[in-house]
Parts: structure tokens; sequence; C-alpha cells
């Protein structure tokens, strides 16, 4: 993993493509316009994705966690295309620069990569049945011929644990732990590689919830998929993730296995975060990090360690040097300065 | 509300099968199944509950099949003219007693108007002559009010306040002096150059049995240039008027008997005759019965059968420029809603400029302008229909266009991008039927108001013309209070017409706008 020394990004070495991880995201930015003034122009940039960098391993899936409006939703949109054009970085899937796709072949990839939306019920057109809604890009694509269209549909949803006679009728008449199911089924119908899941569980209750992460799981060993999971549930991603990212103001702080990051999490706010999960055990003393103020706005991000205004090891260097992206232990990478040698 | 109860148990039936209960009794695969209803027949479900809304629609139907069925029932032509036949009276001629001297020259003599003021003078004074320019001209009477005008033996003119009507050749002046002689003296004949002629009681002036001319003290002249009284009929005239009669019956030449009606007017010492003619006049303003089940308008048109074809060419109208509305409504809201940024800027600001200008007064401009160059009736209707649907798509481009872009946002639609759909498909696929509900709620209302705008225009007389009905140059026809007042079926049921296909529309709007919102809960 080359580590990103330079702060001059441009003039940065082509990323090489390792073919063991379907997904290189190197120093991806994606910068919202601010528009004001009495003549609308540009005033500034809302921060949304501020350099990340991460690789996903084929078949593996990895978490991406932090609290409301960290940026982790956006990274899954502009890694997929989905949030207009990227402001800096690189996409490499499966080797190809997403964005450096014509319109045509971008539509080709769309089957390869695919994503679940956190909102069930906004994700489903209201006037089309469930099977238009499924087979709509299967036909779209023609990945399967017509004769089999129907059977394929069907197999496709029972895969999903819905019903096949579900297909003529329309997603109101659906609850949202269903719906969340045609969503699967709809991304799963374009036979993916890769399937972001935005939240997939957070609109539905405990129940539905460990059956739609079973799913994804049986769904996963069945087809070898590979998901990036985004959630803020961090029990969660502790349960499905292979490899975890944890993402503040728009930077991966710490990247790295499941295992490594919850038992031992190495940047000060991953430490703060990781404290909030209780512990089922009422004689353990939980032994919280309170972390002081509230995330500063993205928009006007604090100079040097965004984190600083609000770590406890703050130190006089945070405040003026942005921290890069170190390897601390094999596979486990954090951006701080207290790992610097 | 206990008509919803099955339906709400079939609901709830449909709830514990979808939740995945695997109870035997309510098997998903099992007929009873509650049947699967699209969002559309959804919609039409609680449409026909609300009973406004299907009092709309039925009052809909009944204009739909008035206008356009009724128009092939009818057995008269939209255009079809009545006719009645009428007694007119009509000025005929009027008479004047004649009470001044009257003169007529001999042959190569000379009377003028001075000599005549000093003849007068003379007769005035009873004197039996008078000068004039150093001659002595010798005044003669001759009889009743009637005098001769001599100077040296020659006999220059004669004066008579009875006046000599010639009939067929002119009558020699020697004639006319011994006719009139013989008349003023209740002589019966008389002889000039050796041959006689008599004179009858009523002043016909014989040659033998051939009338010359006649006598009268009456002047009758004709009221209008196609009107010559005859002989027989100033004769009678005259009797009537000394008989002092109102009215009296003359058969004419051809045989037709007319009626005559005659008043004195004692201020100008005449007589005015009027005739009473039967007339071939267009049937205006008759009163609904047996033909006319809603009586004719003024120009004796079937008032039922404009209706039916003036209800076609409103609904007609207004259809055809809600459909141009919403084409280009629509084309051009959804690319400034889909593209955004200089397409929907430049768009939206058309649209701005399409909302200053005023409407009417741009309809009346081109109007009249239309009437300057005496456009053909059909074309002009063409030409309404493009004005004003040229006029109103605006309201829907801002419509879609609000629509568009907050449909656009929705996760669906990132849904189909993230599934590689491509752009056609995902604009007619899956936002144009988002769009349709509101779409077709605004374009049944505006049809409403475009019906009544239509109406406005023809009834200012700048929409839809003459030989075509349309409501609103029905109601044209009462252009005074007298017509307002007196014959309620030219405008009552125009209006009612009006009435009830524009309450119609605007109910099944407002049906569809809550039957379309899924909040409503009926």
């Amino acid at each position: 993993m080359a580590e990103n020394k330079e702060l001059t990004q441009k003039q940065q070495e082509p990323l090489v493509y390792d073919p063991q991880y379907i997904l290189m995201v190197r120093n991806l930015k994606k910068y919202f316009p601010i528009k004001g003034g009495m003549v609308s122009h540009v005033v500034g940039h809302v921060k949304a994705v501020d350099g990340v960098t991460f690789n996903l391993k084929r078949g593996t899936t990895m978490g991406l966690v932090g609290e409301s409006g960290c940026g982790k939703t956006t990274t899954g949109r502009t890694i997929l295309r989905l949030a207009g054009e990227k402001t800096g970085g690189d996409v490499l899937f499966n080797g190809k620069e997403v964005y450096e796709l014509t319109n045509k072949e971008m539509r080709t990839l769309r089957t390869k990569m695919q994503i679940i939306f956190q909102d069930p019920f906004s994700s489903l057109s209201p006037r089309l049945p469930v099977g238009e809604i499924i087979g709509e890009a299967v036909r779209e694509h023609g990945l399967v011929p017509k004769a089999e269209f129907d059977d394929y549909i069907d197999k496709v949803m029972d895969n999903c644990g819905l019903q096949p006679f579900h297909k003529d009728r329309y997603p109101h008449e659906f609850s949202g732990g269903q719906r969340q199911r045609i969503c699967i089924a709809r991304a799963l119908a374009l036979n993916p590689e890769f399937i972001v899941c935005d939240e997939p569980v957070s609109a539905l209750d405990v129940s539905i919830q460990a059956q739609i992460i079973n799913l994804l799981n049986e769904l996963q060993e069945e087809h070898k998929l590979t998901y990036l999971f985004i959630s803020h549930d961090l029990s969660v991603v502790e349960h499905i993730s292979d490899t975890v990212g944890v993402m503040y103001l728009g930077n991966l702080v710490e990247y790295g296995e499941t295992v490594d990051i919850f038992k031992n999490p190495l940047h000060p706010y991953t430490k703060a975060l990781f404290s909030a999960i209780p512990i089922p055990d009422p004689k353990a003393k939980m032994n919280r990090i309170v972390l002081e103020g509230s995330i500063p706005s993205p928009a006007n991000p604090p100079q040097g360690c965004k984190f600083h205004t609000r770590c406890a090891q703050c130190m006089e260097r945070c405040k003026t040097e942005a921290p890069v992206q170190k390897e601390v232990e094999p596979g486990h990478f954090v951006v701080c300065h207290l790992y610097d040698e | 509300m206990k008509d919803l109860k099955p339906l709400e148990q079939d609901v709830q039936e449909s709830k514990i099968a979808a939740a995945g209960g695997q109870e035997e009794e309510f098997s998903l695969n099992d007929d009873r199944r509650v049947k699967v209803l699209s969002p559309n027949a959804m919609v039409l479900q609680r449409f026909f509950r609300n009973r406004l809304a299907v009092l709309g629609l039925i009052m809909l139907l009944v204009m739909f099949v008035f206008s356009f069925i009724g128009g092939v029932i009818s057995p008269y032509r939209e255009d079809e003219q009545f006719y009645r036949y009428e007694d007119q009276m009509k000025e005929y001629v009027g008479v004047v007693r004649n009470n001044d001297f009257r003169y007529t020259v001999a042959d190569g003599q000379k009377f003028d108007t001075i000599m005549q003021a000093e003849f007068q003078l003379a007769v005035n004074e009873e004197r039996d002559n008078f000068d004039h320019k150093g001659t002595t001209y010798d005044v003669m009477k001759e009889g009743e009010d009637y005098y001769s005008i001599s100077a040296n033996g020659t006999m220059l003119a004669i004066a008579a306040k009875d006046i000599v009507n010639v009939e067929g050749a002119e009558i020699p002046f020697d004639v006319k002096y011994e006719a009139l002689k013989a008349y003023t003296n209740e002589v019966e004949s008389f002889a000039v150059n050796g041959k006689e002629y008599g004179v009858d009681e009523d002043g016909n002036i014989l040659d033998g049995e051939t009338v010359l001319g006649y006598i009268s003290r009456f002047v009758v002249s004709s009221a209008s240039a196609d009107v010559v009284p005859g002989r027989v009929f100033k004769e009678e005239l005259e009797i009537a008027i000394d008989n002092d009669e109102e009215e009296f019956t003359f058969t004419g030449e051809d045989g037709v008997e007319n009626s005559y009606k005659i008043s004195y007017d004692p201020t100008t010492l005449t007589w005015s005759v009027k005739q009473g003619k039967e007339t071939y006049v267009y049937d205006s303003y008759a009163n609904p019965g047996k033909e006319h089940w809603l009586g004719t308008d003024s120009n004796g048109m079937d008032m039922l059968t404009r209706l039916m074809y003036g209800g076609r060419v409103s609904l007609i109208i207004g259809f055809i420029v809600v459909i141009i509305e919403t084409v280009l409504g629509v084309i051009l809201g959804g690319l400034a809603g889909y593209f955004g940024k200089w397409v929907d800027m430049l768009i939206m600001r058309v649209v701005d400029i399409f909302y200053c200008i005023p409407s009417l007064p741009l309809i009346i401009i081109l109007g009249a302008a239309m009437d300057a160059a005496k456009v053909d009736p059909m074309i002009r209707m063409f030409y309404l229909m493009l004005i004003l649907g040229f006029l109103g798509w605006p309201a829907i481009a801002r419509l879609v266009r609000g629509q568009i872009l907050s449909l656009r946002e929705q996760e669906f639609m990132a849904a189909t991008e993230a599934c590689g759909i491509r752009v056609s498909r995902r604009i007619f696929k899956h936002l144009i039927p988002n769009v349709i509900p509101q779409l077709i709620v605004t374009c049944t209302m505006s049809l409403g108001s475009t019906i009544i705008m239509e109406a406005t225009l023809s009834f200012l007389g700048m929409g839809v013309k003459f030989p075509f009905a349309s409501w609103g140059n029905i109601i044209n026809d009462v252009n005074s209070a007298y017509v307002m007042t007196h014959y309620w079926f030219v405008w009552i049921p125009a209006g009612i017409c009006l009435l009830i296909a524009v309450l119609g529309f605007n109910f099944v709007g407002d049906g569809l706008r809550d039957a379309f919102d899924p909040k409503m809960k009926r």
C-alpha cells in the first residue's frame, strides 16, 4: 500500500491494479458547492468526502461507520458514480477507473456494481409492479433470454424471500422488510459483483434487521458478493464485516480488520465511538469516552487534523498539520499523529 | 361507511398474509387472496367513492351526450334558419290636401315666381289686375279657387288649388284650362277646338270613353320609390279620407287584398297611409314550442340545435387547447426539470415572460386583426385554439418542472441510474407516470377555465364566429335589456350548459385530486 506522503496529489503515480482487490479507492474527494451572495456564485464547498483511501478484497464485506453527516453515504454513491462528477482521487473497479468510462461503458458496468438504499419506501417507484421493478434493468441490459425471463425473476424473488406471485403487486402493498427485500432482489437480479449497502437495515425494526442481515450473508456466500456496508450501527457492522473503516468529517480515520478495529481501536475518535457500544453484562463497567462539542461544519473543517477540536489527546502539531494514513499493524491503517514514529 | 367493512377486512387479511404469516386459512396462494389493485385502480376506486366527483362525471357525460350525440339526432342543421309570415305595417303613401295655388303656364309663356307673388297679393286684396315691370296683368276669377292670368288679352297661366293629374299623354294647356273651369263650375262637359270633352263628378277628364287625367285636390306621394299608387287606389283613398275613415282595404291589380291604416297629423296637415303586408321574415325569438323546444335565436335558428353544436365546439376547443397546453408544458417543463442548469434557467425565464403577457387584451387585439383580415370562421377557430394553447402552457410547465425536480431527488430515480436504465426510459417510465396524477388534475381544472375563456371571447365577438355556434356567442345574442328580460330562452339554457360543463370539470378535477392523494382516506 502506497502511503500518500506527498501533499500534491496530482503528481501521484497512477494507482496500480491489484487483482485481489475488486475496488481500490485512493484519496477520493467529493465537494458540493455552496452558492450564495447577491449574484449566485460559489462561496464555498461542503467537503462531504475529503480524501478517502481504502482497498476492498473480493468476496469480503467492508463496514463503513461514523456519525451522521460524516460522508458515509456520499462515499458509497461517489464510488458508484451516482453523485455527479468526483472532485478528486481515483476509483478503480476491477482495475478500471470508473470516472473515465463513457456513458455506454458505464451502463454496462452498472450491472456489476449495485446499491441498496437506506429508505425502502422512497427507493421503489410507486407506479410500477414489483416484477417490473426487479426485472426492468435485467431486460434493459438483456442479461437473460426472453423465454427464461419470468423464471429468472421468480428465482431471484425466491432467493430474496419473496413469493413469486408478488410480482404483480405494487410497492405500497408491502411492509418495510418486504420492500427492502425487493430492493435487494432488484440489485441481485443484475448478478452484480459488488453491492453498496447504504444503511439497508436502519429503517427496519430489529427482528426484520436480523432477517435482512442473514439474507445478505446467505447471498454473499451463494454469489461470492462483495459488500460495502454503510451503517452507523456498530454491532451490525461488527457482525457482518470483515474489515471496517471509520469516517469522521469526510476522512477515513481508521481502517482495518474488524477484529483489530474492535479489539484494538487506535484513533482517538474510534476509541470514543466504540466506547459507546453497550456491553450486555450488568457487572461490566462502561468506560465511556464522551466527546465534547459537536461535529464541525464540513463546509469549514478545522485546520490540521479535523478531529483536533474534540480530541482528548490533541497535540500542538495536530492543529496545523494534517496527518496522513499510516499502516500501524499489517492491514490496519490509521490517520493520526499519535502513531508517527 | 358500512360498505367499506368487507374491504377493510380484506386489507387486514392481506396484511397478515403479506407479513409472511403462514396461517393456512389466509394462505397467499388461496383463491381468497385479495385482488391486486394497481395504483390506478385504487385511484379509480377512491374516485368513485366520492359522490361529488361522480356527480361531476355524470354532468360531464350528460354534456357530452347532449353535444356530440344531440347534434346527430337533432332534425335541424347548425345554421338552418327558420322563417315565418308576419303582418308588417309599412309606410306606404303620404297624402296632402293642397291649399296653395298651383300654376300651369301656357305654352311659350313665362310666369315666374315674382309674378306669382304679385298674383297672390292681387287675389288676397281681391283686385282684378296687378302690375309688374310696367305691364298690367289681368286676373280673372274662373271659379272657386281658380284664376286665369292674362296680359293684353293673351292667357299666360292658370292658378288653381285643384290639380290636374295626367294619365298617359300630356294634356294640352287649353284642355286643362277648360277642364278645370268645367270642374270648378260643376259643368259636365266642355269643348276645346271643336272637340267635346267630359268631366265627371270624380274629376275625371274624359275624351269620349278614354280618361285623359283627373282633377283632385289631394297630393298623393309614395313613401318609397317602389310604391306607385294607382288611380283607383287614390280615389278610394280620397273617399276614405273624406269619410274620416281610419282603415280601408283595397284590392290591387294583382288581386292581393291589403289593409291600410290612415292617420292624420294635424300639425303638418297630412295623412300618412300605412300598408299592412304579410312578409316572409326570419322566425327570430320564437317562443319555445313543439317545433323549437327552446325557441329560436335572433337569426331564426333553432336554439336547442345551436346549443348542441355550441357544446361540441366549446368542448372540442377546450380539449384541443388543453392538449396543446399540456404537450408544450410537459415537454418544456420536463426539459427544464430534468436537465436543470441553463436549460431550466432559460425555460423558466420564458415562462416568466409569458406570465407577464396580459392575455385578454392580446387575444382581443388578435381577434380584431383577424376581423380585419376577414379570416374564415373555421380557420379562425383553429387560430383561437393555437393562441389559447400557446398562452396557457407556462402554468403546466411550472407544475411539471416542480414535480420533476422533486422526483429527481427521490431514491428510486437514483436506483434507476444505478441500474443503468437509459435516460429516455427513466423519463417516460419513471418520471412522467409520477407527474401524471397532478397533470390530470390540472388539465381537468384548466378544461373548465378554457371553456369559460372561450365563452368570454365568443361573447365579446372575438372567439368563435357565425355560422359556428358556441355557448359564448349564443349568449352574445343578448345585446339589450329587452332581449334579456323578454327572451329568457336565449341566454338561460346556454348559461346552464356552461355552468354544468365547467362545474362538472371542476368536480371531477377535485375528485381526481383527492383520489390521487394517498393520504385522503375516504
